[in-house]
């Protein structure tokens, strides 16, 4: 077994981010040390990945810390996306004008939650303890409630009390779950000091109570799932998205949810090993399906292209969730797609972020003629939009395709009609805005700005890897994404 | 012991009640504060066997937090946000204690069910634990005011510290620690983001956040 040294370091690094970040003096610089801070944790993430696939897992911290396949992929996740959203604020942020000006103090607040936010995210992910773990995402809404009203409009705190309130208590309920999951194990049980290990909890020979765990995993799913912007309980996030500065929606999108139901799964394993696989893959395939249909009822009728791809962002994370309930095959269907997702919304929200600050509004009427505009933005759009929305050959189109397989394979047939009406209703709706917005005719001059050589590197990299993972996905990556698949997929 | 528990038990109901028909925020954060040093003081009572430091580190924590400091940030923020004093209620006092009884009788419903699976914990406080969880969410959706709506989820945070007192004998101290400072750092950040809404809107009236729909 690997020593633990990695995990102890992401966490030291990104809190002596933080606080270095209050330290500054220039907004250029925060900026930049955010950069620097992301890229380094996802070298270390990448090389726990390769430690944890080559030894199965990693501790620290006498157990308390605690990386297996599952976790790992998501902290590679994580990080990428954490890079990607910190080299597009350097962009966004630096071209920011009116009253929405970036000054040293907002910068300051800006670059000191941003890791704080990824500090606790990271947290999340490492904890063998579901206390800790569930202290982290507590953190997390709490770090991260004023990065959406940064600038403090009327709008913002509106969506900031919202977010805030809502998913406190959520999370409040995942701490009676959690609770609960920790009274379960006590029955039968002497090692009082690990009853909150996840390792404890999941271990085949556990012998958790069963109504116990049966409350806990409702408590769980309705706390976490609002967090992860489950529906029925999703209904801060159209606006925390839509008012959120840019980077701060992709990073919300791209990987915040995703921590939450991450949360979700690691509950999984012990359910499964005491009630069988019927009840938590049944609740999970009904809370999948009810978020794709509501988020495709939703938009349909949305003209602001900010919460378009919110409630997209319900739709995927409803995706990963129905796969996650499809037995192994659809375990690593949601994986995959969890990757795919974040990247494309990341790039999405970049695209739409700064194509709303050409254009001056985020008006899916007014933002038209976005590739003769604004080449580099305009066709980060169009690819990603079109990735979201499960074009070939997008990786998005690849993973919702081994889902169907799945839903085949499980004899899901409701879930597969569902789900392929709520695709196509999406994609119809997503599409006629798209061709608007990025062939259509400019209805209003561009307001100028430089086009910056970080731009070019995310967007080409980020399409290439959608494309590329479209096309042929490589053993190596299939093996990561089936090991991490195995730690919440294996049925008893 | 259990004559102890029955007096918390039955105090902290009325807190609750109380808190459901009182008009004045002010008196709320004081029934509120009360409610928050009695239910400390139930890991004192349950863990009969002796007064560890544990025990004591996390009862004090509490009350020193629930009982004086929240109050304190809360009273203070009244003060800064003047205008309204009122509650303002969207469910009138009346029928917000008509609620209360409701609620009373499912939560002994739900508690009865539950206690076969918790033999351990005494009955009449996870029918507290239940009930306050209950009045949380209650005083959150039929609140007008912001200020009422952190009380709500004080209210919750009581019900949940009740029950986790109960249930869980063990908890590594770490963790209890982790869970205080959550909720410290919650009211905080609660508080600044109820004081910006203020200082925007000029009210802490949160009917007045209606721009986002749809």
């Amino acid at each position: 077994m690997q020593t633990g040294q990695p995990i102890v370091a992401m966490l030291a690094l990104v809190v002596l981010g933080a606080v270095v970040c209050l330290a500054l003096r220039r907004p250029r610089h925060i900026l930049r040390a955010t950069v620097i801070v992301s890229a380094l944790e996802l070298g270390l993430a990448a090389y726990l990945w390769i430690a944890v696939l080559a030894d199965g897992h990693v501790t620290a911290a006498e157990g308390w810390f605690y990386v297996d396949p599952f976790s790992a992929f998501h902290l590679v996740v994580l990080s990428l996306v954490f890079l990607l959203c910190s080299v597009f604020a350097g962009i966004y942020f630096a071209d920011e004008a009116g009253e929405h000006v970036f000054s040293p103090t907002v910068a300051r607040r800006f670059g000191a939650l941003w890791l704080g936010s990824l500090a606790a995210m990271t947290l999340v992910l490492v904890s063998n303890n579901i206390g800790i773990m569930w202290v982290g995402m507590e953190a997390t809404t709490l770090l991260s409630a004023f990065l959406i009203s940064l600038y403090r409009s009327r709008a913002s705190l509106e969506a900031m009390w919202k977010y805030l309130l809502i998913c406190s208590v959520g999370i409040a309920f995942a701490f009676i779950g959690t609770i609960f999951a920790a009274a379960s194990i006590q029955s039968g049980s002497d090692v009082q000091a690990e009853a909150l290990f996840w390792t404890r909890l999941a271990a085949p020979d556990a012998h958790l109570d069963p109504t116990l765990i049966k409350f806990a995993f409702l408590f769980i799913l309705v706390g976490y799932g609002t967090k992860a912007g489950l529906a029925p309980i999703h209904s801060w996030l159209p606006d925390a998205h839509s008012q959120a500065p840019a980077p701060v929606s992709a990073m919300f999108s791209g990987f915040l949810l995703n921590t939450a139901l991450y949360c979700i799964m690691r509950f999984v394993p012990p359910v499964r090993n005491t009630l069988g696989s019927g009840f938590a893959d049944g609740l999970l395939v009904f809370f999948g399906a009810l978020s794709i249909l509501v988020a495709a009822g939703f938009i349909v009728f949305q003209r602001d292209a900010k919460r378009f791809l919110a409630y997209s962002s319900v739709e995927h994370l409803g995706i990963i969730t129905l796969g996650f309930g499809l037995g192994p095959l659809g375990t690593f269907a949601a994986l995959f797609h969890t990757l795919n997702h974040s990247l494309s919304k990341s790039l999405a929200f970049f695209a739409v972020g700064r194509l709303g600050q050409r254009f001056g509004t985020h008006d899916m009427g007014i933002l038209s003629g976005a590739l003769r505009g604004d080449r580099l933005w305009g066709l980060a759009l169009l690819g990603s939009v079109l990735s979201l929305i499960g074009a070939a050959p997008f990786a998005i189109f690849m993973s919702e395709y081994q889902l169907l397989r799945a839903a085949v394979g499980t004899e899901a047939w409701v879930v597969l009609v569902l789900f392929l009406a709520a695709a196509s209703v999406v994609f119809i709706s997503a599409l006629r805005h798209l061709i608007d917005m990025a062939f259509g005719d400019a209805k209003s001059p561009l307001i100028a700005m430089r086009q910056r050589l970080p731009g070019f590197l995310i967007v080409m990299p980020a399409l290439g890897i959608l494309l590329f993972l479209g096309l042929w996905l490589p053993p190596w990556l299939t093996e990561a994404i089936g090991r991490a698949a195995s730690v919440v997929g294996v049925r008893s | 012991m259990p004559a102890s528990l029955a007096v918390i038990h039955a105090l902290g109901l009325l807190t609750c009640f109380a808190l459901l028909g009182t008009s004045r925020i002010g008196a709320c954060i004081r029934w509120l504060s009360l409610q928050g040093i009695l239910f400390s003081l139930v890991p004192v009572v349950f863990h009969d066997d002796g007064l560890g430091l544990r025990v004591m580190l996390l009862a004090g924590g509490n009350i020193v937090l629930k009982g004086v400091l929240f109050p304190a940030v809360l009273l203070h923020l009244r003060a800064r946000t003047n205008y309204h004093r009122e509650v303002e209620p969207f469910v009138g006092f009346v029928a917000s204690i008509l609620f209360g009884v409701v609620a009373l009788a499912v939560s002994l419903g739900l508690a009865v069910k539950l206690h076969p699976a918790l033999s351990h914990t005494p009955f009449v406080m996870l029918e507290a634990a239940i009930f306050l969880v209950a009045i949380g969410l209650f005083l959150i959706v039929s609140r007008r005011n912001a200020l009422m709506q952190v009380l709500g989820y004080l209210v919750i945070e009581n019900g949940i510290f009740v029950f986790a007192v109960i249930t869980v004998v063990e908890t590594p101290l770490l963790v209890e620690l982790g869970i205080l400072l959550d909720a410290f750092v919650a009211v905080f950040v609660m508080g600044i983001a109820v004081f910006h809404i203020t200082l925007e809107f000029g009210t802490a009236d949160v009917d007045q956040l209606t721009t986002l729909r749809g």
